[in-house]
C-alpha cells in the first residue's frame, strides 16, 4: 500500500487520454506495481539523484559526445527519463504481430511498385503514387535479381511510428522503411537505464534487446551476395554534420561494422570497395543511412557526394548488398497509408491489425473534397516525401495563409495528404520535483530475416507535456524513455552480443584496413592535440611569471621580467595572441597582459589559438569516435566541457586561468598517455604520432626562434620559462642543478635525441614512423616525406650545441636561427609531403552530363530546320 | 501509304582533357531500341559500341522506360575518350498521321482518367511533372488555343504543332542545356530540346499524356551537292498518345511536322533527363574539350530489309 506522499502515489493522469499508469478507475495497472513500488521506496529524493545520475551518464555516455555549435544544434536530441515505459507481455504480443505484418504488407507493397506493379495494373493503388511522384527516380524501377532464385528483399531494419489512442489501441501514425534514426538510442537509454535501475530492471523480468540486435547481425551477415564466413559489412553514415553521424558511429561501434562515409569508397569493376592506406577492401554489405536519391551520383541526384558513383551498377551486377534497398524511401510515403488495408488484402487476404491514423489522399476527389471541408480538423502534409518538418495546422493559420494552401491542394491535388491528429496516451515523467503525465510516442523497430520478421522488445519512447510537439519529426519531444517489455518468464541475463567462443577465429594483426579518411584525421588529431599541449604551457609558463612577481608591478617589471617579452613574442608566434602585443618596444604594461591572456584563451576567433586548438582536436575526435577507446573520449568529453564552461571569473584572475590551464595540461597529458599505452601500433596510431611529432617539433622551433635567438644579457630567468614551457626542467636540473646555460638547454631541446621533447628526438620519430607505413612493392626509392625526413634528422644530429649556442658579432645566434628556419619550411613541407602520399586520395570530381549535350545538340549550319528536310 | 528506309548510323563522341583522367564511369544511352506502334514500327538491326581506351568494366541493361543503356568504367589514367556507337535502324511508316482520323481530345482525356483507356497505365506516367517539365497555367492557355471543345486530337496536336514552329524563334545562342523551359517559353526561342519540352509541357497541362523522344533527323543535301558526313544531327521530338487505335504519334515542333521516315528515334522518356544520351562522372580532366559528329547514312532496300528480317 503507498502512501500519499510518495512519487507514484501523488501522480495524476491528464483527463482525457489514456493512462500507461492508472486505469481510468485510477488503480494502478499491474505491469507497473514492481515499478511505482521500487521508485516510491527511493523517494523523492532517490529518484532526483536517479534523474541526475541518468543526465550524467547521457552527457558521458560516447553516443552523446558533443560540443555546442554556432548555430545551436544538438547531437542527442534528448535527455533520459529514468521511468520506462512499460508493456506487459500479452500486449506486447498483440502490437509485436500487428507491426510483425505491417513490415510483410509494406515489403510486398515496395516489391510489387518496383517490379511488376500488379497492385496498379489491378487497380488497388492509384498510378499517381508512382506516376505524379517527384521522389520516385525511375532508377529505382526493377533492379534485376541475378540469381533469380532469390528472392529480392527491400526491407531490412524499419520503424514505425506509434500512439495510443483512448481506448487504449495503438495507431501507426508513421512508417520509416528508408533508414529509421533511433536504434543508437533506443539502444543508448537501455544501456543507461540498466545502470540507473540495475536491481529493478533484473526483477522486472524486462526482456533484454541483445537477442535483437544478435538477429540483426545475422540478418545482414547473409545478405552478403557472395557468401563468405566474415563478409565485410559497413554501415554509409552521411558525415560529421549529420545528426545521424553520432548514432552511426554509436551503432557501428556496438555491432563491430565498419563506419564509412561516400569518400570512403570506390567502385572499381561494378564492386564496392573501401578506400584505405593499404589499399581497396571490397565491402559485401552496405547498411547505409543516406537518402535514395544520393546513393549514386551517376544515375540519380548528380549533385550528390554522400554515396559512390556506380553504386547502382554494382548492385545490378549483384556484388553488393544494400540495405535498405535503394528505393526504399516509397514504401513511407504518406499517401500510401490509405491504400495498405486494400494492398494487404489484395496480398495476404486479411486485415490490418494494427489501424494508421486516418489519412487522406487529395488525389482521389471524394477525399480531396473531405480535406478541403474538415481543414480545421486536420493537418497538411507532402504526400510522397517524410519531412522533419511540422505538419501544416491549417486551424492555425492566418486567413491569407489559409487561402493560399487551399489553392495549392487543388492545383495539385495529387501531392498532399490530409491527416487526423493522433491522441496520445500519458505517462509519470519525472520533472520539477514529481512525477508529471505527459504525452508518449512510440517508434519501435524490426529486422526483417529469412526467418520473418522480429521486433525489438522495447523501443525509442519520446515524451512531452505538448502533444502536438510530438508530431512534427522523430527528433521532437522533451525527453526520451526506455521502453520495458516484461517477460512472464524469466530472461536470460547471458545473452550476448559477443561471438561465441567456438566460433572460428582467423586471428589477424592488421591495421591496413585504416580509411584514408580516418588517417586523415587521426593526424590531425594529433597535430592539434600536440599544439593545445604547447600552447598551454608557454601560457601557464608566462602566467606564472606574471603572477610570480606581480608584487613587484608597481614599480619597473621590466627590470624584474626581462624574459617577458620573449614569452609575449612566442605565444603570438604560434599563433595565441596578436603580433602587436609583441612589438620590440616591450613597453607595455604587465596588467594589460593579466587581461590579454585570459581573455585569450576564451577566443575563439585566433585560428591558431588554444581554443580553436582544442575545437579542432575535438572535431577530430569526433570524427573518428569509433577508432579511440571509450576511456579516451571521456577524456576528450571533459576537455570539451571544459572548454566550453561558461567564464565565471571575468577580470584579471589569473590564479583562476592557471588553474584551468593545468586541468587542461592533465587532460591532454592523460590523452596523450592513452594512446601510448592503449592504442595498437596500427597504421592509424603511426598516422596520430605523426601528427603529434611533426607538431611538436614546430612548436619547439617556434619557442626557441622566439626566446634564444637574440639572447638577452641575463638570460637565466628566460631558459628557465623556455626550460618549463618544454615540460623539460626536471631533466635540466637533474643534469645541471641550478646552472642555466644557453648551450646545455640547446643540448637539451635540439640535438639530445634521448629527451623525447626535443627537436633531434621528434626527427628520428618521424623518420621511423614514416618508414613503418605502407609503400608500393614496385617503388624502390624513398617517397618524398622520407627523404625529407632522412633530411631533417640528419641537420639536427649535424648540429653542435655550442655552435648554436655561439652568438655573433651582432649579439645574435645566427646558426640557431638558420637551424630554426630550415626547420619551419621542412616541417611545414614534410606535412604536406605526407599528407599528399597517404591522404589525399580522390581528385576532383567533374559530371560530363550538360557539357556533351550542349554541343551535340546543336545542329550544324548544313541542317536546315524548315520542314522540306523531311520526307 | 507505307514508306521504308533503312539507316546506318555513326554517332562519334570524343572528350580530350587537359588533364588526365584518373577514373571515368559512364551511361550511353545511344542504342536505338524497337519502337512498334500502329502507325510505325521501329527495329534495330544491329548496334555496336565502340569505346577508346579499352573499357575496364562494361555492362547493358534496359531502363524503366525499356531504353538500352550501356553502363562502363575505365579505371586507369586516360586523357582522350572516344565513343562510337555504330547501328543500323530501320524505320517503317504503315500510313501517315495526318490521314487517320481520330476522337475528340477530351473524349481521350476523359478514357484515360476515368481508366477505360486499356493503355490507362502505361499512359499514365507521362501525364505529370517530371524533372524538365512542370505543367502550368500558362502552358495551359497556350495550348487551349489549339485544343478547343470538340477538336479532333490529331488536328489539335497538328495545329500545336505548328503554333510552337511559329512563334518559337530557332536559335541555339539563347538557350543552353540547363535553360528551364518556363525561361524558353517567354524567350520564345531554343532549340528542338526546347521545344519538344514545351510542346510536352502544353500537352500534360491540358491533361494528355506526352512523351521526349530523342533521335536523329537525316538530312538531305543540297541539290548537287555532296552529303557531308557527320552533318547530320542528334535530334528531338514529341511523342503524344493518340488513343489505341493510334498508339503514340510523334510531332516534331522545330520542323512543324509529324515525323516520317527521316526520323530515327533512339530512347524515349518523360523528358531530357531520363534520355540523356551520354552521362558520366569523372575524377580529374581539367577543362575537356569535346567533339561530336553523327553521321545517318541511307542503306535503303525493301529487298535488304527482307533479307536480314529472315
Amino acid at each position: 500500500m503507498l502512501t500519499t506522499d510518495t512519487p507514484f502515489a501523488r501522480y495524476q493522469p491528464l483527463a482525457g487520454s489514456y493512462d500507461e499508469f492508472r486505469d481510468r478507475h485510477g488503480r494502478i495497472r499491474p505491469s507497473w506495481q514492481g515499478i511505482a513500488d521500487h521508485l516510491d521506496r527511493m523517494d523523492v529524493s532517490g529518484v532526483a539523484a536517479r534523474t541526475a545520475e541518468a543526465r550524467r551518464l547521457v552527457r558521458a555516455s560516447s553516443a552523446n559526445f558533443q560540443l555546442p555549435r554556432e548555430n545551436g544544434d544538438q547531437v542527442r536530441p534528448w535527455h533520459l527519463a529514468i521511468v520506462p515505459l512499460v508493456f506487459d507481455e500479452p500486449s506486447w504480443l498483440k502490437l509485436e504481430s500487428g507491426l510483425a505484418q505491417r513490415v510483410r504488407v509494406l515489403e510486398w507493397v515496395l516489391n510489387d511498385l518496383l517490379g511488376q506493379q500488379r497492385l496498379l495494373k489491378e487497380r488497388v493503388l492509384p498510378p499517381q503514387l508512382l506516376s505524379a511522384n517527384p521522389f520516385f527516380l525511375r532508377a529505382y524501377h526493377d533492379f534485376p535479381v541475378k540469381d533469380s532464385a532469390v528472392t529480392r528483399q527491400n526491407l531490412n531494419l524499419t520503424a514505425t511510428d506509434l500512439a495510443r489512442d483512448n481506448d487504449g489501441t495503438w495507431w501507426v501514425t508513421g512508417d520509416r522503411t528508408r533508414a529509421p534514426s533511433g536504434l543508437g538510442f533506443a539502444l543508448e537509454n537501455r544501456v543507461i537505464t540498466s545502470r540507473i535501475l540495475p536491481q529493478l530492471i533484473r526483477q522486472s523480468n524486462v526482456t533484454r534487446l541483445a537477442s535483437f540486435f544478435s538477429a540483426l547481425q545475422q540478418h545482414f551477415s547473409s545478405i552478403a551476395t557472395r557468401s563468405r564466413e566474415n563478409p565485410r559489412i559497413a554501415i554509409l553514415t552521411p558525415g560529421e554534420e549529420s545528426y545521424r553521424y553520432v548514432e552511426d558511429a554509436y551503432l557501428a561501434g556496438y555491432l563491430g561494422y565498419t563506419l564509412v562515409q561516400g569518400r570512403d569508397l570506390a567502385i572499381r569493376g561494378n564492386r564496392v570497395f573501401l578506400k584505405t592506406l593499404g589499399g581497396l577492401l571490397p565491402i559485401d554489405v552496405l547498411w547505409r543511412h543516406i537518402s535514395d536519391d544520393h546513393c549514386d551520383p551517376l544515375e540519380l541526384d548528380p549533385s550528390a557526394t554522400q554515396g559512390a558513383t556506380g553504386m547502382l551498377g554494382a548492385i545490378r551486377a549483384g556484388n553488393v548488398a544494400v540495405a535498405n534497398s535503394i528505393g526504399s524511401v516509397l514504401a513511407q510515403m504518406p499517401a500510401l497509408s490509405p491504400f495498405l488495408n486494400h494492398a494487404s488484402r489484395f496480398f495476404f487476404g486479411e486485415d490490418l491489425v494494427l489501424p494508421s491514423v486516418a489519412t487522406y489522399w487529395c488525389g482521389s476527389a471524394q477525399e480531396r473534397q473531405y480535406v478541403l471541408d474538415n481543414l480545421d480538423d486536420l493537418v497538411l502534409r507532402d504526400a510522397f516525401v517524410v519531412s522533419g518538418d511540422p505538419p501544416v495546422v491549417p486551424n492555425q493559420l492566418t486567413r491569407a495563409e489559409r487561402d493560399t494552401w487551399v489553392a495549392k491542394i487543388k492545383a495539385q491535388p495529387h501531392r498532399y495528404v490530409g491527416q487526423s491528429r493522433p491522441k496520445r496516451s500519458t505517462t509519470p515523467v519525472w520533472q520539477d520535483g514529481c512525477l508529471q503525465s505527459w504525452h508518449v510516442a512510440l517508434r519501435s523497430f524490426q529486422v526483417q530475416t529469412a526467418d520473418g520478421v522480429k521486433v525489438l522488445p522495447g523501443g525509442l519512447s519520446r515524451v512531452s507535456p505538448d502533444v502536438e510537439a510530438l508530431d512534427h519529426s522523430p527528433r521532437s519531444g522533451r525527453l526520451g524513455q526506455d521502453c520495458w517489455v516484461l517477460s512472464s518468464s524469466p530472461v536470460d541475463h547471458e545473452m550476448t552480443l559477443l561471438p561465441s567462443p567456438d566460433a572460428t577465429l582467423s586471428l589477424t594483426r592488421s591495421g591496413a584496413e585504416l580509411p584514408s579518411r580516418v588517417a586523415e584525421n587521426l593526424f590531425w588529431l594529433g597535430r592539434y592535440a600536440e599544439r593545445s599541449e604547447s600552447i598551454a604551457r608557454l601560457l601557464r609558463t608566462t602566467m606564472v611569471r606574471i603572477t610570480s612577481e606581480s608584487y613587484l608591478t608597481s614599480v619597473s617589471y621590466l627590470g624584474d621580467l626581462p624574459d617577458l617579452p620573449r614569452l609575449t613574442a612566442a605565444l603570438a608566434a604560434v599563433g595565441q595572441i596578436e603580433p602587436d602585443h609583441a612589438i620590440e618596444e616591450f613597453t607595455e604594461t604587465v596588467p594589460d597582459l593579466e587581461l590579454i591572456l585570459p581573455d585569450s584563451i576564451f577566443d575563439r576567433q585566433q585560428p591558431c589559438g588554444l581554443t580553436a586548438s582544442v575545437i579542432q582536436m575535438v572535431d577530430k575526435a569526433v570524427a573518428v569516435r569509433d577508432r579511440l577507446s571509450m576511456d579516451a573520449y571521456r577524456i576528450i568529453t571533459r576537455i570539451g566541457d571544459d572548454l566550453t564552461a561558461p567564464r565565471v571569473d571575468k577580470g584579471p584572475d589569473l590564479t583562476g586561468m592557471i588553474e584551468r590551464v593545468n586541468r587542461l595540461i592533465t587532460d591532454l597529458l592523460a590523452f596523450a598517455g592513452l594512446t601510448t599505452e592503449s592504442m595498437t601500433r596500427t597504421h592509424g596510431w603511426r598516422f596520430l604520432q605523426l601528427g603529434r611529432r611533426i607538431e611538436r617539433g614546430y612548436q619547439t622551433a617556434e619557442l626557441l626562434a622566439a626566446t634564444l635567438t637574440r639572447p638577452l644579457v641575463n638570460e637565466s630567468s628566460l631558459l628557465e620559462s623556455v626550460l618549463r614551457a618544454t615540460d623539460s626542467m626536471m631533466t635540466y636540473r637533474s643534469r645541471y642543478m641550478l646552472q642555466l646555460q644557453a648551450a646545455a638547454v640547446i643540448d637539451l631541446l635540439i640535438t639530445d635525441d634521448t629527451n623525447p621533447r626535443s627537436l633531434a628526438y621528434q626527427a628520428e620519430q618521424i623518420t621511423t614512423l614514416i618508414s613503418q607505413l605502407p609503400t608500393d612493392p614496385n617503388e624502390f626509392s624513398l617517397g618524398q616525406d622520407q627523404r625529407l625526413a632522412e633530411a631533417v634528422t640528419h641537420r639536427i644530429r649535424m648540429s653542435q650545441p655550442m655552435v648554436l649556442a655561439h652568438m655573433d658579432g651582432s649579439g645574435s645566434r645566427e646558426q640557431l636561427l638558420s637551424l630554426l628556419q630550415y626547420l619551419f619550411e621542412a616541417l611545414a613541407n614534410l606535412s604536406n609531403a605526407v599528407a599528399a602520399r597517404y591522404l589525399i586520395h580522390a581528385g576532383v570530381t567533374q559530371s560530363l552530363t550538360g557539357r556533351v549535350d550542349d554541343i551535340r545538340r546543336e545542329p550544324s549550319e548544313a541542317n536546315p530546320t524548315g520542314s522540306d528536310s523531311v520526307s | 501509304m507505307s514508306a521504308f528506309s533503312r539507316y546506318r548510323i555513326a554517332h562519334r563522341t570524343t572528350y580530350q582533357y587537359s588533364e588526365p583522367v584518373a577514373i571515368c564511369q559512364n551511361q550511353l544511352r545511344m542504342v536505338p531500341r524497337a519502337i512498334s506502334s500502329p502507325l510505325f514500327r521501329v527495329d534495330c538491326l544491329t548496334a555496336n559500341v565502340g569505346i577508346s581506351p579499352d573499357p575496364d568494366m562494361m555492362t547493358e541493361h534496359t531502363d524503366y522506360f525499356g531504353n538500352h543503356v550501356v553502363s562502363f568504367a575505365i579505371e586507369s589514367s586516360h586523357s582522350e575518350l572516344a565513343v562510337q556507337v555504330q547501328s543500323e535502324v530501320s524505320v517503317r511508316q504503315h500510313r501517315n498521321i495526318t490521314d487517320a482520323a481520330s476522337e475528340p481530345w477530351q473524349q481521350l482525356r476523359d478514357g484515360l482518367e476515368n481508366g477505360h483507356d486499356p493503355n490507362w497505365l502505361e499512359t499514365n506516367e507521362y501525364l505529370f511533372e517530371s524533372p524538365r517539365v512542370r505543367r502550368s497555367k500558362a502552358f495551359l492557355k497556350y495550348a487551349e488555343a489549339s485544343f478547343h471543345q470538340g477538336r479532333c486530337l490529331v488536328e489539335a496536336a497538328m495545329d500545336l504543332t505548328h503554333r510552337i514552329h511559329q512563334d518559337f524563334r530557332y536559335d541555339p545562342q539563347v538557350t543552353h542545356v540547363e535553360t528551364s523551359i518556363e525561361d524558353a517559353f517567354q524567350l520564345r526561342a531554343g532549340v528542338c530540346q526546347d521545344f519538344a519540352h514545351i510542346q510536352i509541357a502544353c500537352l500534360r497541362s491540358i491533361g494528355l499524356p506526352a512523351r521526349y523522344v530523342s533521335g536523329y533527323l537525316r538530312t538531305e543535301p543540297a541539290e548537287g551537292a555532296r552529303r557531308l558526313i557527320g552533318a547530320d544531327q542528334s535530334h528531338a521530338w514529341v511523342s503524344l498518345y493518340a488513343g489505341p487505335q493510334l498508339g503514340w504519334i510523334d510531332l516534331d515542333p522545330t520542323n512543324d511536322c509529324a515525323t516520317g521516315t527521316s526520323h530515327v528515334p533512339i530512347c524515349f522518356g518523360r523528358d531530357y533527363s531520363d534520355v540523356t544520351p551520354m552521362r558520366g562522372v569523372v575524377i580529374g580532366g581539367g577543362a575537356p574539350q569535346l567533339e561530336v559528329s553523327v553521321d545517318v547514312e541511307n542503306i535503303d532496300g525493301e529487298e535488304e530489309y527482307k533479307r536480314v528480317q529472315s
